[in-house]
This record gives C-alpha cells, structure tokens and sequence, in this order.
C-alpha cells in the first residue's frame, strides 16, 4: 500500500507542493478548493486544525533531506507546464465560487493534513528495501535532469537522453508494473545490538536470510568477510559478531548484499535464484530470466590481529 | 593498458590454478578488519608491484598520522597495513597521487 502511495502520489503531492510555496496565499486557496472538492473529505478537519500548519513546515524542511521526495519535486518541474495552464482555470472558477470561504480554509487545513500523513508513512518506511528504492530513485532522478534538456533546444538528444524518456512515458503508462516491483521489497532493517563492549549481536539476522530467500551460510560469510571479522550464529537464532558494529553499517553492508546477491542485475527484480554451479554462483532471476555470475566472496588479505605468541604455540 | 585484448592476462590461469584469488581482478581491495575492542586496522591489497609500497607506507603513515606496514604475502602479493580505519583516507590519498583511479578501487566494510 504505503509502497504504491509512494509511487502514485508524487504528481499529485507534488502539485499541491509546487502550488504551495510558489503561488501566494490566494492560489492556495483556489487550488485548495480544487482539490478539496475532488477528494470530498469532510468531517473532523477541525479537530486536527491546530496542528496542522507546524507538521507541514516540518515537512518541507525534511523533503530537501529526503531523496524519495526529492525525486518528486523534479517530477514538478515536469508537470509546470500543466500546473500553469490548470491554474487560471480554476482561479476563475473560485472566484465564482468563493463564497464559501470558511469551506475553502478548511480544504487549506486539509491538505496540510495530507502532507502530514505521508510524512509519518515515510518517516516509518527506514527499512532497507526502502533505502535501496531511495537509490534505485536517486539514480532515476538523475536522468531525470538530463533528460529534457534538449527539448526547447536545437542540439541532438543522446541515446541515454532517449533511453529515458522512453522509460518515463513507460512508468507513466504502466503504474502497476513500477509498484509491483517496489512492494515485494518490504524487509525489516536489522535488529543491532551491542553485547558488552566487544560483541555484537544481529538479532533478526536468520529472519532477514528468510526474507532474502538465502542460506544464512551465505549472508553470513559476505558479512563476516566484509566486516573482517569473525562470528557465528548462537542458539537463539542470532548473530554474534566480534566488534562493534552500528545498526548503520551493518544496514550498509546488508544493501550491498541485496544489491550484488539478491536483485537480478538486469530487472533489479528481487525474486530471483541463486545456484551455486562449480566454482561460481549464478544469480537465476525469475522475473526476466537473465542469469549472471556473481562476485564470489572473498575476505582476502588478513591481517594477523590474535596474540602472536597463541598462534606461534599453536604452528609450532 | 587500456585495450583490453592487449593484455598479457591470461583468461584460463584461473581454471588451471583452480583458486578463485583476486589478485588479477585489477582492483585494489581496501578492507577494514576488526581487533581488539573498537580497534581496527586497514590493509590495502592489490597494488601494482611495480610500486615500491614501501615508500608508499612512509608516506601514508605521515600523512594519516598512523602506523602501518609493508606485510609480504605469497598469495596476495604486498600488502599495505594501517592502524585505524584509513579506507576514506587512503582512498583520497591513493586518488590524488595518481597511484589508482578511483573505479579500480574496491572499498569494503560497512
Ligand atoms: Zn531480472
């Protein structure tokens, strides 16, 4: 749900973002009723009144923060074009229709509401799948600048510039196919805690190997050998790794596993296989079919960091 | 060295070996490692051997303000060794002088 919120509603919020703090006092209320009519909310809005107006300024302050939203206030720029056309519109049509001002204010309050709502949605969201969609979106936005640079030009567009200009008419064309993707990445973030002062635990590490669909064994040896470091798993099912890790880097090093290990490479896909075939892991997806070998993992060089005279005993 | 059917790597020296080592691979690995308590320790491998990685530690060991060591390792080749994690330091250090362009570096850890 909150995942195809997140896709659906960028133009929408946008607008009403753009409208917000470009236009003054009065186009806010024109757009307010606008929209107000359309989403016919009614009821409590007063009792949430107060509150409103600092949720929204807390708001903005976090979305220059925020990539997700990031990527919906370049969308804007795209719909400005819309955005001025749809606005004389329906300032003529509030003007016939102001008499009802008190109704226009409350729609005001409303859409703050709204803002405030998506901003608890996304504060919510740290999960991991969230934070690898932030990139997936950040790189996206990206092209997203270049992308209609040559269109007022006379310069020729490039490939990529095309590339991704077909990929948004097909995002914009096929919601569903950018949601279905996004929602099967829902993953708790893991569970850190230090054990003492050297330990850490990974407390939900065999429930985030399920998630992954990926032997532990595996997960277990590309953090260890990331970290460098030792551990293993203990009886209630948790990781003990030697160290001191943050919630943070342990999250770092689990999206880089998703990244390599469990979405296809082609389709970004995380419905996918991985086969170990002689001396290579292949990564099946099940979602386009692309098959590709991955990195092998490897802790290479270590460094002698145990007491010398133990290992000296121990060789000699 | 850029065109990559000029280079002397010989594509089946790794089936015939039969070990998956990563000393060709190109990449200067540079890894973090846990010791005691909250220290940590960098090592840096995969330099060219062409480079005296003794002058190198010198100069690193001025610059980042801390020990570290030329280790010999007969699988891994020269290995750089630095006190406290220098992954963001060395990778600054080894970009400015030249002495890797960053894509051939490979930062793990967290
Ligand atoms: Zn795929």
């Amino acid at each position: 749900m909150t995942e195809e919120d997140s896709v659906f509603d960028p133009t929408l919020k946008k607008k009403k973002k753009k409208k917000k703090t470009t236009f003054d006092l009065d186009a806010a209320f024109n757009e307010g009723g606008s929209i107000g009519d359309a989403m016919e909310t009614s009821g409590d809005k007063e009792n949430q009144e107060p509150e409103a107006p600092v949720p929204a300024e807390d708001d903005e302050a976090l979305d220059l923060e925020n990539f997700g939203r990031k990527k919906k206030k370049k969308k804007k720029a795209f719909n400005l074009d819309e955005l001025d056309a749809a606005l004389p519109d329906t300032k003529k049509e509030d003007v016939v229709e102001q008499q009802t001002e008190e109704i226009v204010v409350d729609d005001t309050f409303d859409l703050d509401m709204d803002f405030s709502k998506t901003k608890k949605k996304k504060k919510k969201k740290k999960d991991l799948d969230e934070l690898v969609a932030e990139e997936e979106r950040k790189e996206i936005e990206d092209k997203e600048n270049e992308e209609t640079s040559w269109v007022g030009s006379d310069r020729d567009y490039t490939y990529d510039e095309l590339l991704v200009r077909v990929f948004n008419i097909m995002r914009e064309k096929n919601p569903d196919m950018v949601a279905g993707k996004k929602q099967k990445f829902v993953m708790r973030p893991p569970q850190v805690v230090r054990i003492g002062t050297k330990k850490t635990s990974f407390a939900n590490f065999t429930e985030i190997c399920k998630t992954l669909h990926r032997q532990p064994k595996h997960l277990l040896d590309f953090l260890l050998a990331e970290l460098g470091t030792s551990g293993s798993v203990d009886g209630n099912s948790q990781l003990i790794i030697k160290g001191r890790f943050q919630q943070k880097q342990i999250e770092n090093v689990l999206r880089r596993y998703i990244k390599e290990y469990v979405t296809c490479h082609t389709c970004r896909s995380p419905d996918t296989i991985l086969q170990k075939d002689t001396r290579l892991f292949f990564l099946q997806c099940e979602t386009c079919g692309s098959r590709c070998s991955v990195a092998s993992i490897k802790s290479g060089f270590q460094a002698v960091t145990g007491k010398r005279a133990a290992i000296r005993a121990k060789t000699a | 060295m850029s065109i990559q059917n000029l280079n002397t790597f010989d594509p089946f020296a790794d089936a015939i070996k039969g070990s998956d080592d990563d000393v060709q691979d190109g990449l200067v690995h540079i890894r973090i490692q846990q010791r005691n308590g909250r220290k940590t320790l960098t090592t840096v491998q995969g330099l060219s051997s062409e480079y005296d990685l003794k002058k190198i530690v010198r100069a690193c060991k001025k610059e980042f303000a801390c020990n570290g060591t030329v280790i010999e390792h007969p699988e891994y080749g020269e290995v750089l060794q630095l006190q406290g994690d220098q992954r963001e330091n060395i990778c600054q250090w080894l970009t400015k002088s030249g002495l890797a362009k960053p894509d051939q570096l490979k930062v793990h850890g967290f």
